[in-house]
């Protein structure tokens, strides 16, 4: 069993190596396959930290340039994931503050200003996704919705990124007792929100 | 139920789920949950909960892969040129403080000759062999000042356009 995880241990340190040089030679062949990796969950997390499918778009395609032009300053030691993320949140952040710098705190409550914010529906996704995302999808987006962001952010690192506490702390560049704190209550909120709406 | 051991409980499920929990925290709340049907419900909350989570899906659009691949290259192609130019501009700094240092002794003659038979004050002259030296490195910090600049307009230019 130690065997298997020394050897995944390694094989990681491998690929954030790889990684690392080349970004370091800003190989587009690397980045373009990079690109392709995180096609999904970096602009899923984007559009949770936005509430904007449209932001979400133009912040991925950021995150790829700013990747290109800081790739030198990568450690291979992180976990590219977190590295990657948290050159996103820095981004999703700035321009939260550019577009509305008096009312930080709205934007980042997308469910306070109703149709402000463009969170994915059912009419703007494709016929099979609507059908296949479903009621209880809406149901929870919607819940999603009502959570404070940086719960929603925490949640969605930790259960659908799968990333450990140490690797959410540096993305959200927070104390990890902040993290636990936060994904404790963000649960237990989000838990009970859903029982409600479910009932 | 005793109270105690139901918080107990309930914060063991939290944490089994948040950060993991010991193999004997996990002995114990497996036996208390075989006995107690409310922390065997938060259990299940939570798995519905977290299962709910990993349902959300963003659909994509198809075509912003190849927007941002093609966008990265064309950055690339650009800072790599940016690298040339500099490396050229270094290599010519380089050369020329060398031939500079190489020429100052015939310089310094020339200057002095000319002032000399020119009758000029010494002052002229050796501002003239200063300046000699002052204004293709004011020159060039000027050429690299602006091309500075300009690369970092071109950054600006390409975050988030609206």
């Amino acid at each position: 069993m130690e065997n298997i995880l020394c050897l995944f241990v390694n094989s990681m340190e491998v690929e954030t190596r790889e990684i690392a040089r080349g970004l370091r030679r800003r190989d587009p062949d690397l980045l373009d396959e990079l690109i392709g990796r995180y096609q999904y969950r970096l602009p899923r997390y984007l559009w949770t930290l936005t509430g904007s499918r449209e932001a979400a778009e133009d912040l991925f395609q950021e995150t790829w340039i700013r990747v290109l032009e800081k790739g030198h300053q990568y450690n291979p030691h992180w976990r590219f994931e977190a590295w990657l993320f948290s050159i996103a949140r820095n981004l999703a952040i700035d321009l939260l503050r550019r577009r509305q710098p008096e009312s930080l705190e709205a934007l980042l409550h997308p469910g306070d200003e109703a149709g402000a914010q463009d969170w994915p529906d059912r009419q703007s996704s494709t016929p099979f996704e609507s059908v296949a995302a479903g009621e209880q999808a809406e149901h929870v987006q919607g819940v999603l919705r009502r959570l404070p962001p940086e719960a929603r952010e925490v949640l969605v690192l930790r259960f659908q990124e799968d990333m450990d506490l140490h690797e959410i702390a540096e993305v959200v560049k927070a104390p990890l007792s902040t993290v636990k704190s936060r994904l404790y209550r963000g649960l237990e909120t989000f838990r009970n929100l859903l029982e409600e709406e479910m009932a | 139920m005793n109270p105690e051991t139901d918080e107990r409980a309930r914060r063991l499920i939290d944490a089994w789920q948040v950060e993991g929990i010991s193999a004997s925290e996990r002995g114990w709340l497996d036996a208390h949950l075989a006995e107690c049907s409310s922390c065997q419900s938060r259990v299940e909350a939570n798995e519905r909960a977290l299962q709910a989570l990993r349902t959300i899906s963003f659909s994509v659009n198809p075509a912003l892969v190849s927007t941002t691949q093609a966008r990265v290259r064309l950055r690339a192609l650009e800072l790599r040129e940016n690298q040339v130019r500099m490396r050229a501009l270094w290599i010519s700094c380089a050369l020329s403080w060398v031939l500079g240092v190489a020429s100052a002794p015939l310089v310094w003659r020339a200057f002095q000759w000319i002032g000399i038979h020119a009758a000029l004050p010494s002052l002229i002259w050796k501002t003239g062999f200063a300046l000699w030296w002052l204004l293709p490195a004011g020159a060039v910090a000027v050429l690299v000042a602006w091309n500075q600049r300009r690369t970092a307009n071109q950054e600006d230019d390409t975050t988030l356009p609206r």
